[in-house]
């Protein structure tokens, strides 16, 4: 069990993909983050747990949350 | 960031399936007495095969009903747990009591948008969840791909019968009192058409079947209350965003006893439970053979002679 907080479960980072793109994915220990260069969108992980939502995921380009609705720019 | 794919119609909506299981979450688990019900059924299809299945998926995994069944049948080594709600999949913690050999791990996905690599998977469960997909058929399709050859899918989800009376009640009670109605429940599949989408989504020796359930409740109000502590409240698009008024749901909850009750005043309410059995392509897999490409005639196997019945048809 991925219960240590933090720590994604290596045999689950494995077989994820970009649900976007369906492609391969980068683990950024430090962020806590799933990156997909293809989508340009890195997924967030709350206490182990990858949250492979294209609507939770950050956009990398500009770093803004794209879930936030408010885009003041 | 919205990046709506054109094509099939957006009949639910997937934030408020998410809504819905995060407010489940946390409110205690007695509601959940059909969707273990609905798991027990699932998995003793696992007793009719041979096969073992080292790693599973459990795609709507709620909070992990299903693997704390599943009781170390089907050999399986490793179960992925996901769900649309964090809120959900966050509750599965520690290993499951009833199988402590069994490798766990968590997501959060979406079934109209699976995050697993090609044949991840020797097995899928997912029990009552895909009833809420939009475009269940592109579904079918990722799960397919996300098996293994020869794995299996098996899947139970709501079907076009389930709260047949609730429906009825609401909209009378709406119409009546409000001189116009809107879906209250959320539409649900037909078993025909279930069996027809296996097959468009390549699937082998599929089974689509429907089991029914009653399930008694005392008044409309524990009922409703049961759906919502599911995660079961409605989410189509075209549902109302407000409440319903109360004299509203008086009247429909006067309706049903009217309609259905029994001689003890207590409702019915019918569950519809579509089973989904296919696997994945693999050759080994039998498969019905080129018309008119016979070796042997039928007659001779069974011992008889043959008469031409007067069909015109002839071997293609």
């Amino acid at each position: 069990m991925d219960d240590s907080k933090g720590t994604v479960d290596p045999k689950l980072l494995e077989i994820l993909v970009c649900p976007l793109t369906k492609g391969p994915l980068r683990y950024d220990h430090a962020a806590q983050e799933l990156v997909s260069e293809q989508a340009g969108l890195a997924y967030p992980i709350r206490d182990g747990i990858p949250i492979m939502l294209v609507d939770e995921a950050r956009r990398l380009d500009d770093g803004e949350d794209v879930r936030s609705p408010s885009r003041e720019r | 960031m919205d990046t709506e794919i054109p094509g099939p119609a957006v009949i639910f909506d997937r934030a408020a399936v998410r809504a819905h299981r995060d407010r489940a979450a946390r409110s205690a688990t007695a509601h959940e007495f059909l969707v273990r019900e609905s798991a027990r059924r699932l998995l003793d299809r696992l007793e009719d095969v041979t096969r073992r299945f080292p790693r599973a998926l459990d795609l709507g995994c709620r909070g992990g009903i299903l693997s704390r069944i599943l009781k170390g049948r089907g050999g399986i080594e490793s179960i992925v747990h996901a769900d649309l709600s964090w809120e959900m999949v966050r509750r599965i913690s520690g290993p499951s009591p009833s199988d402590g050999a069994l490798a766990e791990s968590r997501a959060v996905a979406d079934e109209e948008r699976l995050p697993f690599a090609p044949g991840s998977f020797d097995i899928v469960f997912s029990n009552l969840s895909l009833h809420w997909t939009n475009d269940l058929p592109g579904a079918l399709v990722q799960l397919n791909r996300a098996l293994k050859p020869d794995g299996l899918l098996l899947a139970a989800m709501f079907g076009g019968d389930t709260l047949w009376e609730l429906r009825e009640a609401l909209l009378r009670a709406e119409a009546e009192s409000e001189g116009g109605a809107s879906p209250r429940v959320s539409p649900f599949v037909d078993v025909r058409d279930a069996g027809d989408l296996l097959n468009r989504a390549r699937f082998a020796l599929s089974v689509a079947d429907v089991d029914t359930v009653t399930v008694m409740y005392p008044d409309m109000f524990r009922l409703m209350a049961d759906l919502r502590g599911m995660g079961e409240a409605n989410a189509a698009r075209a549902r109302r965003r407000t409440f319903t008024r109360r004299d509203t749901l008086m009247r429909a909850g006067a309706i049903y006893r009217e309609l259905h009750g029994d001689e003890e005043g207590r409702l019915p309410a019918t569950f519809q439970i579509v089973s989904l059995t296919g696997w994945a392509p693999h050759v080994s897999q039998p498969k019905p053979r080129r018309p008119g490409s016979a070796t042997a005639r039928l007659a001779d196997a069974l011992g008889t002679t043959e008469r031409f019945a007067g069909d015109t048809a002839r071997p293609g």
